[in-house]
């Protein structure tokens, strides 16, 4: 009777040791444990790029609070440069940062409070003359920030010295210039504050796949600022894909215009690419999927291949929109449709494929797996 | 031959195994309702969407708004009777009808094994359950009965056979056997499991699992069945179905199974194993008893063999219906459902509905999450029948919104067991006007590539 079992046993080890043997030594290279260690990629994402990212941010921060106290202390053209190119800098460092909305970011809303965009003006205005407001209301979202900063520095006013005699004027829009930065000084704090403190151990060390881990939430953070945040804020709302109709007004950084709101956009895409590749031997979502041996079954390509293609294909017609994305959504709106169409496709990549090679869950409800 | 069958539907067996299904089953059905509960998925799943996907033919099975608790309220509370076996029968259609409907409320929580504690509910209405090892039968002695006709036991047997050897024949294509997918992408993303994780790196791994993972479903019942092997195999059911429950999400299934699997052990083991949970309950010895059978009038007895019979037939056919559809299964997922196909796919996809005004052309774009959950539109965006009427009930929405005559079109992209995501259906087709029932969908586009097998 045991012999049955016996045979049994043997009979399935026996398969399943000959089906495996023959196809470790075919098609499939065995990966070395190493390039699949989760922990390693969230301490390089912790280490590498989240805390030195904000470390950088944290600089053109502080330079922009700077720059506006000397402007609320002594308006004059000067003083509002030097504000505005403080502005500038810090809006750009921003846009490598806007991505890390996971954790503690996460927690507080961060980008609710740097870059909701249009700016409200009505609203700003009336927080201005009321002199009363609530920065951590939801109708507050809008008024506060990089594109509120946007109104502040470049259009209460048109030209450099009517904008300059109206913080002269008004010690009320003196006192909201500087409560914006203040605010934003502040609720970043926190945030930089627990990467440097316990939270990036905790970050590290949630190393499994489902949806509370780590890297499940900086996936969708991901994905969700590519899809939501780069290619519908910064281009696809502007040319209409949603609603039909060009809303060029809807742009980043609209009253200042110019170059920046492109170079905003494009760094923002770029910072999406090195996020996905990471640094020559570093671990990784390009390392690790290319350990995975990630590839398109029909055709055999490498997944990070396909992915980095299309990245190549998205930021060549997203910088083609220049030399002024406002200018260029009416006169050349079809050339914006493509840019958004591009980043779809990458978007695509990343929220599908990626996703689901990396085996991530993205529901806490049970399911069978389909 | 007819003899011998005619000898197969006279025996008697002990009523033993019956009562073990019956407390261990109702049992579990209640700790499934009180986890759904306490995870907050009621209100998640059931009262927070604004829209949900009900099966076809059951368009009138929704969720009771706040009422909704009630129902779960009675299911747990029949699950609680079944076990006790008090009030049998009217707590075993009550557990049977209260699942039912809360599975039949929402497509995008289907899971195969809600799908097996119904069909389960079912058997228990029609089987003699409740005559042993029942409060009913202590309350009301003239009840009981220890022997009851073999068939009935078989039954649940059958069932639990059925299902395994279902879900080992699905496993039977080029995707699971040739390719180790999904346990390919699923495996490595479990690598930091003690002791075992690192294993998981290895492709072989997960073809081992695969394979052996197809063997033990084929198999599984049959060793379970012959007296030399069972307890190997048991001992295998509880290691395959633990280790499950480790790797995936699917929440109650393994401990349905390794308690449902039971139902093979002999009488005496059963017999053996309520005595104790009796003198553990009560705390009295058990005062030895004449077995009494159960003897059914022969009427019912044929009413009861019919309705069985007709089930297991239809329980045979309805996993092969997918034959007559002429396309990819996994693609099209036409007639997937209710065929115990589990865990067999690892499909993500994206999907952006657009609605255009019939009379001005205006185009807008729909954001998927205002309407539904983040699991709705997980569920949604692999499969058509779930995407057409998400496409209707758009087209009722921005009507009354004042969009004239809604047009909706979906660009849907859907990757399959690790082939590079594609378009999955037809962008120019107005699924406002597509019919949502049981043919071929015509506007899903062609996969491009051929998964063999069964």
């Amino acid at each position: 009777m045991k012999k049955t079992v016996l045979f049994a046993l043997l009979l399935l080890f026996t398969a399943v040791g000959i089906f495996s043997c023959q196809k470790t030594t075919g098609d499939d290279a065995p990966t070395p444990d190493t390039s699949l260690d989760r922990k390693a990629l969230l301490t390089q994402w912790a280490d590498s790029l989240v805390k030195p990212g904000y470390q950088r941010f944290n600089d053109k921060l502080a330079a922009l609070k700077t720059k506006t106290t000397a402007f609320t202390a002594a308006p004059t053209t000067a003083t509002l440069v030097e504000a505005r190119q403080a502005w500038q800098a810090a809006y750009l460092e921003w846009q490598k940062v806007e991505l890390f909305e996971f954790g503690p970011a996460e927690s507080v809303s961060l980008r609710n409070h740097f870059n909701i965009y249009p700016a409200d003006v009505t609203g700003i205005n009336r927080n201005i003359t009321t002199g009363s407001y609530d920065f951590e209301v939801a109708t507050a979202i809008p008024q506060q920030g990089f594109p509120t900063l946007d109104y502040l520095l470049n259009g209460v006013a048109s030209g450099d010295a009517a904008i300059v005699q109206q913080y002269v004027s008004s010690a009320n829009h003196r006192r909201y210039l500087t409560d914006v930065v203040a605010k934003m000084d502040q609720t970043f704090g926190t945030v930089y504050g627990q990467w440097t403190g316990s939270y990036r151990d905790t970050f590290v060390n949630n190393a499994g796949t489902d949806a509370s881990s780590s890297l499940s939430r900086v996936i969708n953070a991901y994905s969700l600022y590519f899809e939501r945040y780069l290619r519908a804020g910064k281009v696809g709302i502007p040319a209409g894909t949603m609603s039909g109709t060009p809303r060029p007004e809807k742009i980043e950084a609209y009253y200042l215009k110019g170059a920046l709101p492109l170079q905003l956009a494009t760094t923002a895409h770029t910072t999406v690419q090195q996020f996905f590749n990471g640094r020559t031997g570093r671990p990784s979502l390009k390392s690790y999927l290319d350990a995975l041996g990630a590839k398109d079954s029909r055709t055999g390509q490498s997944l990070t291949s396909i992915i980095n293609t299309q990245f190549g294909v998205s930021y060549q017609q997203l910088s083609s929109l220049g030399p002024d994305l406002f200018t260029t959504i009416t006169a050349r709106n079809a050339d914006a449709v493509t840019s958004y169409n591009e980043m779809q496709k990458a978007v695509r990549l990343i929220k599908v494929d990626m996703t689901s090679a990396l085996g991530i869950t993205v529901t806490y409800v049970d399911n069978d797996g389909d | 031959m007819g003899e011998g069958l005619r000898r197969y539907f006279l025996a008697d067996t002990s009523a033993a195994p019956l009562a073990t299904f019956r407390v261990a089953f109702g049992v579990l059905v209640l700790a499934s309702v009180v986890r759904f509960w306490a995870k907050g998925w009621i209100a998640e799943l059931y009262l927070k969407p604004k829209f949900f996907f009900p099966y076809y033919g059951f368009e009138w099975v929704r969720p009771l708004g706040l009422y909704t608790y009630g129902l779960f309220v009675v299911c747990g509370l029949c699950a609680l009777l079944v076990a006790l076996g008090w009030w049998y029968r009217t707590a075993a259609l009550g557990l049977f009808l209260s699942f039912t409907y809360i599975e039949l409320m929402d497509k995008s929580t289907y899971l195969n094994h809600y799908y097996f504690v119904s069909l389960a509910a079912f058997l228990l209405v029609l089987l003699p359950a409740g005559r042993f090892f029942s409060v009913d039968a202590h309350l009301d002695p003239a009840r009981w009965r220890s022997q009851v006709p073999r068939w009935t036991v078989d039954a649940l047997r059958l069932l639990v056979g059925v299902v395994y050897c279902y879900a080992g024949l699905a496993k039977l294509n080029s995707d699971w056997l040739g390719h180790a997918m999904p346990l390919r992408i699923w495996l490595p993303a479990k690598n930091d499991l003690w002791l075992v994780g690192p294993l998981f790196n290895h492709v072989w791994v997960a073809y081992a699992f695969s394979w052996f993972g197809a063997f033990y479903d084929l198999t599984v019942p049959f060793f379970l069945l012959y007296r030399p092997t069972r307890a190997w195999a048991y001992a295998a059911v509880v290691v395959f179905h633990v280790l499950t429950a480790v790797l995936f999400p699917i929440g109650m299934f393994p401990y349905v199974m390794i308690v449902a699997a039971l139902v093979f052990f002999p009488a005496d083991a059963h017999l053996r194993a309520l005595t104790r949970l009796r003198r553990w309950v009560l705390r009295t010895p058990v005062a030895p008893r004449l077995a009494q059978p159960l003897v059914y009038a022969p009427r019912t007895k044929q009413a009861l063999l019919l309705v069985l019979g007709t089930f297991f037939v239809v329980q045979l056919l309805l996993p092969f219906r997918y034959l007559l559809y002429p396309r990819e299964l996994f693609w099209t997922e036409e007639g997937y459902r209710f065929s115990w196909r589990v865990m067999l796919m690892e499909k993500m996809g994206q999907v952006q509905f657009k609605v255009v005004d019939g009379q001005t052309g205006r185009a807008r774009l729909v954001n998927n999450d205002e309407h539904l959950s983040v699991l709705q539109e997980k569920m949604m965006s692999t499969q058509p029948d779930m995407l057409v009427q998400f496409a209707h009930y758009l087209r009722a929405y921005y009507a009354r919104r004042g969009v004239q005559q809604p047009k909706v079109y979906a660009d849907a992209y859907v990757s399959l067991n690790g082939r590079l995501g594609k378009s999955f259906i037809d962008p120019t087709v107005d699924l406002a006007q597509a019919s949502d029932d049981l043919r071929p969908k015509s506007w899903i586009l062609p996969f491009d590539d051929e998964i063999s097998g069964l």
